[in-house]
């Protein structure tokens, strides 16, 4: 099977829970051996997907194939999933090899293979010294990396993350993050994630699925998701960014002036003329003093942050709105609180997005 | 030198403080054991192995030697396995019914599982002779359904008898398992199913051994409860089913043959003390 054809195939999948909609007409395609993270906040539907792909939760409507088979209607123990959950759910009862070994022995593999089997994804995972151990007897990290084990063993079709990661402390997981997406690389796995956490997405996948509500709001490779967020809620999801709200004056081919609060600014989007808008940027993208081609505003500094490589200003324009600016020592000196700025950020890095009807 | 000398003597009193409360703490709990439980124990084995002459092991000769005595022990043995396996056949399903249940209907399932454990075992084995008697509610119904001309004789049976020892003793088995069946995370089953096991693979792989530890504990209680029961034999079954308990009552009240009925008490009390060991040997975590 050729790298582009399509290898999971989720389309129209509903689900409904009493009068909550879960999951809203999904459609999703991943090819073979990418790595696609669902992210979301709490709610917006990305568990019960990951769920009805594994087949433990069974979708009201739609359709999901998996390496070419319809599974939508076959028993998650006939699917070949490979599931890590959250609270890893490792067995008890059996040692770290046993929990590796169990999916091949209810498989019926022969001796032999399975002993093959578990010991290369135990060093996989490098833990084969622990094979003879207790679950009990293991840490986090440690636990988390038999949950892998076990479900890379019985090489699945798929692998799915359900918030696999979130257990660890900050440190060991932004070590898995960058060891894990190497080691699923390593054996040309298909995986998805489920997370609420922006890093994780945009340091683990290959493509970001953005959700809310039920519904995969933009699915973009994570430079593109933030560089160019296709809706106020992926922008808002995923890194920081001023936002500025106002109406539409006039409009022309893909580019509109707003009238805001804080003055008129140009943004790239298609609207009629009086549509009520939000004007946002990246915090990157705002520079001190004025610059060709470019929105500007002017304000007190209220806060500034040092973050290392880069500092975090946040502005009062007025009028209740701010802006946030992330400047680096290299463009020269960096304003204290209270210090009168202007803020200038290029009309080709300025978005407009419909204003949210709050429900 | 003084350096390391130093903190011995000042640690020492806190260290020997520390055990004095602990001891303390557990005197008074080994004085109610030691005085209530095991000096009794100890005065019964004593009785058990002396008769008018000194010292003798004739009361346990006459015990182990006599086919009637032989066939008292196995109808106390029968007795105590046939209740723990029919009423672990009921409660394992019914313990993850309760933990399935939720909100009122699952305190009405605990309630009605609670409520007789308030009510004496006399009045329950009575409430048993009632129903199962020749002109008792069962079988008053069924003649009245016209589904039995002639009334079934069904008290003073054995079935009368494991009958009611099941539904008396039921709440102890039922109650450890749904304990260690509620706990249980529902996420170890999906992983087994994502793993390739089929449900009934995963029920005896998985979900079979994580709760074994309550089944366990459940045959321990109901095994040893029903074995040295004395009223539901007793009240259910009567003279023609003698069991060690009956027999040792008797022993005592009747006969006057303390020796004898204390030989009985002490092998009674090693079968209930074998299972239990044995069930505290299983329910060790292998390895």
């Amino acid at each position: 099977m050729s790298e582009a054809t399509p290898h999971l195939v989720v389309r129209g999948v509903s689900k409904r829970y009493g009068p909550t909609t879960v999951l809203d007409h999904i459609d999703l395609t991943i090819r073979r051996g990418e790595l696609v993270t669902l992210l979301g906040p709490s709610g917006c539907g990305k568990t019960t997907l990951l769920r009805a792909i594994a087949g433990l939760a069974q979708p009201d409507t739609g359709k999901v194939e998996l390496a070419g088979r319809n599974i939508t209607n076959v028993p998650p123990h006939k699917r070949n999933v490979g599931v890590v959950f959250q609270s890893y759910a490792l067995f008890p009862h059996l040692t770290v090899a046993g929990n590796v070994a169990f999916g091949l022995k209810v498989r019926g593999a022969a001796r032999r293979e399975i002993d093959a089997a578990v010991e290369r994804a135990l060093s996989l995972v490098k833990l084969g010294h622990l094979a003879g151990r207790r679950i009990s007897a293991l840490s986090g990290g440690q636990q988390q990396r038999v949950a892998l084990a076990r479900a890379i063993a019985v090489e699945p079709d798929v692998l799915l993350f359900d918030e696999a990661l979130s257990a660890l402390d900050r440190k060991l997981r932004e070590e898995m993050q960058v060891e894990l997406r190497r080691l699923l690389q390593d054996v040309k796995a298909t995986a998805i994630f489920v997370t609420h956490d922006q890093d994780e997405a945009l340091t683990m996948s290959d493509r970001v699925a953005v959700m809310n509500k039920g519904r995969i709001e933009q699915l973009a490779e994570p430079r593109e998701l933030y560089l160019r967020p296709a809706s106020l809620f992926a922008l808002n999801f995923v890194g920081l960014s001023t936002r500025i709200p106002g109406t539409v004056l006039a409009a022309d081919n893909g580019k509109v002036d707003v009238e805001t609060k804080v003055g008129r600014m140009s943004a790239l989007g298609n609207f009629q003329t009086g549509a009520s808008v939000i004007v946002a940027a990246r915090p990157e993208q705002l520079r001190l003093g004025e610059q060709g081609e470019a929105n500007s505003a002017a304000g007190r500094v209220r806060s500034v942050v040092f973050q290392g490589s880069r500092t975090l200003v946040e502005v009062d324009a007025g009028a209740g709105e701010s802006l946030l600016a992330e400047l680096s020592g290299r463009d020269g000196a960096i304003p204290r609180v209270h210090d009168e700025i202007r803020l200038s950020w290029p009309v080709a890095e300025t978005f407009a997005f419909p204003m949210e009807v709050q429900t | 030198m003084t350096e390391a000398a130093l903190p011995a003597p000042v640690a020492a009193p806190a260290v020997d403080r520390e055990r004095l409360t602990a001891i303390g703490f557990v005197l008074p709990s080994f004085v109610i054991i030691a005085g209530v439980f095991a000096l009794p124990l100890v005065l019964l084995l004593g009785v058990s192995i002396v008769d008018a002459n000194g010292l003798t092991l004739a009361h346990y000769k006459r015990l182990l030697g006599t086919p009637y005595y032989l066939g008292v022990i196995w109808n106390s043995l029968r007795l105590g396995l046939l209740t723990t396996l029919i009423a672990f056949l009921i409660s394992y399903p019914a313990a993850f019914a309760l933990a399935r249940a939720r909100g009122p209907l699952r305190s009405v399932l605990l309630a009605t599982l609670f409520l007789p454990l308030a009510a004496s075992v006399i009045v329950k084995a009575f409430a048993w002779t009632i129903l199962l008697r020749s002109d008792g509610i069962v079988n008053e119904t069924l003649m009245a359904l016209g589904i039995i001309e002639d009334p079934i004789r069904m008290i003073f049976t054995e079935t009368a008898l494991i009958v009611g020892a099941v539904n008396i003793f039921l709440p102890f088995m039922i109650l450890p398992i749904y304990a260690i069946v509620a706990q249980l995370d529902p996420r170890y089953a999906e992983a087994a199913a994502t793993l390739g096991a089929s449900p009934v693979g995963t029920f005896f792989r998985v979900i079979l051994p994580l709760t074994l530890p309550g089944i366990i504990a459940g045959v321990a209680l109901v095994f040893s409860l029903s074995v040295s029961a004395y009223v539901v034999p007793t009240l259910l079954i009567g003279e023609k089913y003698p069991t060690l308990a009956t027999m040792i009552a008797k022993a005592y009240l009747l006969a006057r043959e303390p020796g004898f009925g204390a030989a009985a008490g002490v092998v009674l009390l090693g079968i209930a003390i074998a299972v239990v060991a044995l069930s505290a040997r299983l329910s060790q975590e292998p390895k």
